[in-house]
């Protein structure tokens, strides 16, 4: 076991990732000479070479596409794009190429590519930097999503990224990548679709995404120790698939579920998770699942603004004592 | 394909209704808008028509029987179809397992009545809570829910269910009994319930001979309003006196012209009316933590009947004339006492006026019909001590008018304003015709 930020955790993996397997290879805008702008890639195109980490030009279509047609001709490519904003011009090679090819070729052709990205916002930069997308990649079959919020979750989850044969929209957290952690000493990959239960309780189940998974965790303790509520906290961890056993279980003991995301409220993941819930374990619930979002609004750039536009510990505490009738 | 007849709303107010008799037969034939069934509602006895054609293959409520509505209570089909039907097709498959069966005459061995703590309609409960109570035996409608909006939540059921372990006798009482088919059923608010004119059971205590009577619809729901009313409006009462003297002139002549002149008691209506057109408050309502105001002016007049009250409605009373008001007044009393007054006559009230001034009262104070605003007391008109402009003791003949209002919408200086006017309406009569 040894101590890292997220942001090394990525590194490790991916390096172990490129020492293993000659296909692997990095693509992007600023991966090689810069290291990535948040120093992901720090030390690999020294370790690697130019020939598997690779510096673009500013166009993330053509990014994409490249790595769409490498990923079809064999090699397994790691994209890295600045922010999950600026995939949005990638989305024809994400939706229409990536997720759709091997449906339309009858599984004869794979389409092994991950696409890695930061999302979120408290940074200020504004809502063509900020947003989180979360929502609008599981909404489209054929990807896979990861959200990790530890460390050890960045390297498992990335490994197992790399490793499946299907595209994966790796979604990565810009204030987490400063975030220490434990990771497992030669952690083998994890398990795309199973949930991690960060805190055990019997009164409300807090399903926490991305980042929110944190600010969960943070929310039950004030539970705890302020309103005596034992809060269950969950995190996805990858939301396509999506483990909604243990999220269904978790509700079944507690009654009360609350969903916390950073993205807007709208066709949100919160808005597709109650309605599974709902359909799934309706006659188990005592109130109606709860919803904590990012506000229905571009991110603003102003601090106080941008800070109140998406979801703090105090907002679940909220929403949580609300489930049990408590406001 | 057989359709389920169920127990109509013909009142707003109406959460349930007593089946009194079958006007077909079982096994009768019956033809879309003929009447099928007469029902005691919480105001009038009315006749339901047949909404289709067909031949009454099953009664679901006996005559008697009290059922909430939206409850099946007979079903229609094809001549010959059986009874037996299958469950989609019943909406509350529960309800009819738990029908009496249709042989036995059990008449007299009553469930005892289910209060409803809930409300009207649809109980409000958690998924969570509607499973638990059915698993434990507790009925939802018995429970008040603590949930947001009186939703009845898991706790709720579980201090039911506890409670009802610790008095055992009462959830006795209320078990299962065999249907027809033989099966067990779990207690739910839809059991059929006796009510009405059961013989008084006579018994004795120090008050000598006790008989006991069971209160008709009606008067259980006159009993249930004004407490309602009592325990929750904050009320306070407005009281002047208002000179008939240029009323009972008016009065004097047109009896001169019609054998039926108004009544000072129309004049009043007619004069209210006018009055509540100003004063939209008044004639508004407090409902829910809201205020109403209503587009129309219809005046209720309490009219006591045959050991009970109804509150007939004047609709547009502001735009009546005198003598339609006083046509209309009459024509709605003579329906009550003969009782073939429809809910609809007696729906839609915005405000009320209650008379005993035929009985000598000087002046009382009335319970407010809820939601409404206030309601207007009117006492004896009677010659009375009065002193003039001049300091002179004179007679007059006056009387007085009481307005009790709901503090929470009507407060003091509307509700004197309004009266104001009522007053001087009926000192200058001649605004009555305008």
């Amino acid at each position: 076991m040894s101590e890292m930020r997220y942001r090394e955790a990525l590194n490790l993996a991916l390096r172990e990732e490129m020492q293993a397997d000659e296909r692997v290879f990095l693509i992007g805008e600023d991966v090689g000479v810069f290291q990535g702008a948040f120093k992901v890639t720090a030390g690999l195109l020294e370790e690697f070479g130019e020939r598997r980490v690779r510096d673009t030009p500013i166009s993330e279509n053509t990014i994409v596409g490249m790595g769409v047609g490498a990923a079809m001709a064999g090699l397994r490519p790691v994209v890295e794009l600045m922010t999950i904003n600026f995939s949005l011009l990638a989305l024809d090679q994400i939706v229409n190429s990536a997720a759709s090819i091997r449906y339309m070729f009858g599984a004869q052709v794979k389409v092994p590519l991950v696409i890695r990205m930061p999302q979120g916002a408290g940074h200020q930069l504004g809502p063509t930097h900020s947003h989180s997308f979360e929502a609008l990649y599981t909404h489209i079959p054929g990807l896979l999503v990861a959200v990790p919020t530890t460390a050890a979750d960045a390297h498992g989850l990335l490994k197992a990224a790399i490793r499946d044969d299907n595209p994966v929209i790796f979604i990565e957290h810009e204030t987490l990548y400063g975030r220490r952690g434990e990771v497992p000493d030669d952690q083998e990959p994890l398990r795309f679709g199973e949930a991690a239960v960060r805190r055990e309780g019997g009164d409300v189940t807090i399903v926490g995404i991305s980042r929110m998974a944190e600010t969960a965790l943070k929310a039950a303790d004030t539970l705890s120790s302020e309103h005596g509520i034992e809060a269950e906290v969950i995190d996805p961890r990858t939301l396509r698939p999506l483990d909604l056993d243990t999220i269904l279980t978790s509700v079944r003991k507690t009654n009360r579920a609350v969903i916390v995301e950073e993205g807007w409220p709208h066709g949100g993941v919160g808005a597709n998770m109650s309605a599974l819930i709902q359909e799934q374990a309706f006659d188990d619930l005592d109130a109606p699942v709860a919803r904590v979002t990012g506000a229905d609004i571009p991110m603003p750039y102003s601090k106080p603004l941008e800070q109140a536009s998406f979801p703090h510990e105090e907002h679940v505490v909220q929403a949580a004592r609300a489930t049990l009738g408590e406001i | 394909m057989a359709t389920d007849v169920l127990m109509p709303r013909l009142s707003d107010s109406m959460e349930e209704g007593t089946v009194l008799k079958w006007l077909v037969e079982q096994g009768g034939a019956v033809k879309r808008g003929e009447p099928l069934v007469e029902i005691e509602t919480d105001k009038a006895n009315m006749t339901y028509e047949a909404d289709t054609d067909g031949f009454l293959i099953e009664l679901l409520a006996q005559e008697g029987d009290t059922l909430e509505v939206g409850q099946p209570i007979a079903r229609i089909g094809a001549e010959g179809e059986t009874a037996a039907a299958p469950a989609a097709e019943v909406p509350a498959a529960a309800a009819k397992e738990e029908r009496e069966p249709a042989s036995a005459d059990g008449a007299d061995q009553a469930p005892a009545p289910i209060a409803k703590a809930n409300g009207g309609g649809r109980v409000k409960a958690s998924p969570l809570a509607r499973r638990m109570a059915g698993e434990l035996g507790v009925e939802l409608a018995r429970i008040e829910g603590s949930g947001p909006g009186g939703r009845v939540v898991k706790a709720d059921v579980e201090a039911a269910a506890d409670a009802g372990d610790q008095s055992a006798e009462p959830a006795a009482e209320a078990s299962p009994q065999p249907t027809s088919e033989g099966r067990e059923t779990s207690p739910r608010a839809a059991i059929p319930k006796r009510s009405g004119d059961s013989s008084p059971a006579p018994t004795s205590s120090a008050k000598g001979e006790v008989s006991i009577h069971e209160p008709t619809r009606l008067q259980r729901t006159v009993s249930r309003r004004m407490a309602e009313a009592k325990a929750t409006v904050p009320d306070f009462s407005l009281e002047l006196d208002v000179d008939m003297t240029l009323c009972i002139e008016l009065r004097e002549r047109l009896k001169t012209q019609t054998d039926r002149a108004p009544s000072f008691n129309d004049m009043v209506v007619k004069a209210a009316a006018l009055a509540l057109r100003d004063h939209p408050r008044v004639n508004g309502a407090y409902r829910d933590g809201k205020f109403e105001a209503y587009s129309r002016v219809n005046v209720g007049f309490a009219v006591a009947a045959d050991d009970a009250l109804v509150v007939p409605v004047v609709p547009d009373a502001d735009q009546k004339s005198l003598g339609e008001i006083s046509r209309q007044a009459l024509r709605l009393i003579e329906r009550v006492r003969d009782g073939s007054i429809t809910p609809p006559e007696l729906s839609g009230g915005t405000f009320s006026v209650s008379n005993l001034g035929m009985f000598g009262i000087e002046r009382f104070t009335a319970i407010v019909n809820p939601p409404q605003a206030a309601i207007l007391a009117v006492g004896a008109l009677m010659k009375k001590p009065a002193v003039d402009d001049r300091g002179r003791v004179v007679a007059r003949d006056l009387m007085t008018l009481t307005l009790i209002c709901d503090h929470r919408i009507l407060y003091g200086a509307d509700g004197a304003q309004f009266l104001a006017q009522v007053r001087e309406l009926l000192e200058q009569p001649l605004s009555l015709a305008l």
